[in-house]
């Protein structure tokens, strides 16, 4: 019984929260990383969270251009990527290893612990600058759950 | 073809819930009776897709990064070796892997693999690119390449999705196989190691897969 009584004053706190973040904030972008380049691309990787939006593209200096890709599996067991139009947010978007990245194409050289400018561009929350940490890519894959 | 390699975390779950002791028996019974000849006390604790029965390592020749014929069962016989095929545009799953097995053999001083990255892009891939690509993990990864023909026979050997072009332009992509091979010096196949290994799987599975000798299990 205290237990529902709990839980009811959470979820209403939780509505509270909400109905006063309702003015379409810039999405919160957390673990923003690029795997150390070791040919001619690079992925970017990250976690954004927050209302609905849509990454509708990024740009940063370090890349001569810049596409929204996704890694899948083929029927016959092959990983392939496909360039997107855009990635929907809605709550949370994640791009990690072997699922969503952002790719940066004939990347300038870049060296582990590296910081690198990216403005991302939403859809309702316009342009978005954020820093992404150049990591081993090894270490991209830190909190892959698959 | 898959064996414990998918049912190990549900022994696992079992075991460590172990609200019914007599579950958690029937459970081990049921895997057991279901692996077949595969009872290799050291395969067991192999962690990652376990490949049951094992499978023979391929047979294949390209060329390597100096520009000599590489004779994959010949070069790799006794030996550990890992097999993979990727591309050096890859920007996503390639380096993940290779970055993997490179920090997995810092950790691992013993262990000596052969670790083959064989080339589906062979028209930017140039043996020179390769090298300078392989060096950025391992000076001693093996980079190799080939004609088409050659390249569509050795994935066919090995067993996995032939790759393919993907996207236009000077900037496509290739589709391709995504798991790592691994021969013990047994001279089989008896786990490979999709996208998404963890770094503590390969740390295991290398060290367990080097002392799996010609004469089977330790």
């Amino acid at each position: 019984m205290k237990h529902r009584v709990m839980a009811t004053v959470v979820v209403g706190a939780m509505a509270v929260a909400c109905g006063e973040a309702a003015a379409t904030p810039a999405p919160e972008v957390s673990a923003a990383r690029i795997g150390a380049p070791t040919g001619p691309n690079a992925a970017l990787y990250l976690t954004a969270t927050g209302g609905a939006d849509v990454l509708v593209g990024a740009t940063t200096p370090v890349a001569d251009a810049v596409g929204l890709h996704e890694t899948t599996m083929t029927s016959a067991g092959a990983m392939s990527m496909t360039e997107l139009d855009s990635m929907d947010l809605d709550g949370s978007l994640v791009l990690e290893p072997g699922g969503l990245h952002i790719m940066l194409l004939d990347v300038q050289p870049l060296r582990m612990g590296d910081t690198v400018e990216v403005t991302l561009r939403w859809d309702t929350a316009g342009e978005q600058e954020i820093e992404a940490t150049v990591v081993d890519p090894a270490d991209t894959v830190e909190g892959l759950t698959r | 073809m898959r064996g414990l390699g998918w049912r190990r975390p549900i022994l696992m779950g079992m075991v460590r819930g172990s609200s019914s002791a007599l579950l958690g028996v029937t459970v081990l019974l049921l895997v057991s009776a279901c692996s077949g000849p595969f009872s290799s006390a050291t395969a067991q604790s192999l962690e990652g897709v376990v490949i049951d029965p094992p499978q023979e390592k391929p047979s294949f020749t390209l060329t390597d990064t100096e520009g000599e014929r590489f004779d994959f069962g010949a070069a790799t016989e006794g030996k550990l070796a890992l097999l993979y095929f990727g591309y050096t545009h890859c920007p996503d799953i390639c380096p993940v892997h290779l970055a993997q097995i490179a920090e997995s053999l810092n950790e691992l001083p013993d262990v000596d693999p052969v670790v083959v990255f064989v080339t589906v892009d062979p028209e930017r891939d140039t043996p020179g690119y390769l090298r300078d690509y392989l060096d950025n993990f391992d000076h001693r990864f093996v980079g190799l390449t080939g004609t088409s023909k050659e390249l569509a026979t050795a994935q066919e050997a090995a067993g996995v999705a032939v790759a393919f072009r993907t996207g236009e332009g000077a900037d496509y992509t290739m589709a391709h196989a995504g798991q790592v091979l691994a021969y013990a010096p047994d001279g089989l196949g008896h786990s490979e190691y999709p996208f998404g290994t963890r770094q503590t799987t390969w740390i295991n599975d290398l060290a367990v897969l080097a002392g799996m000798g010609a004469t089977g299990s330790r």
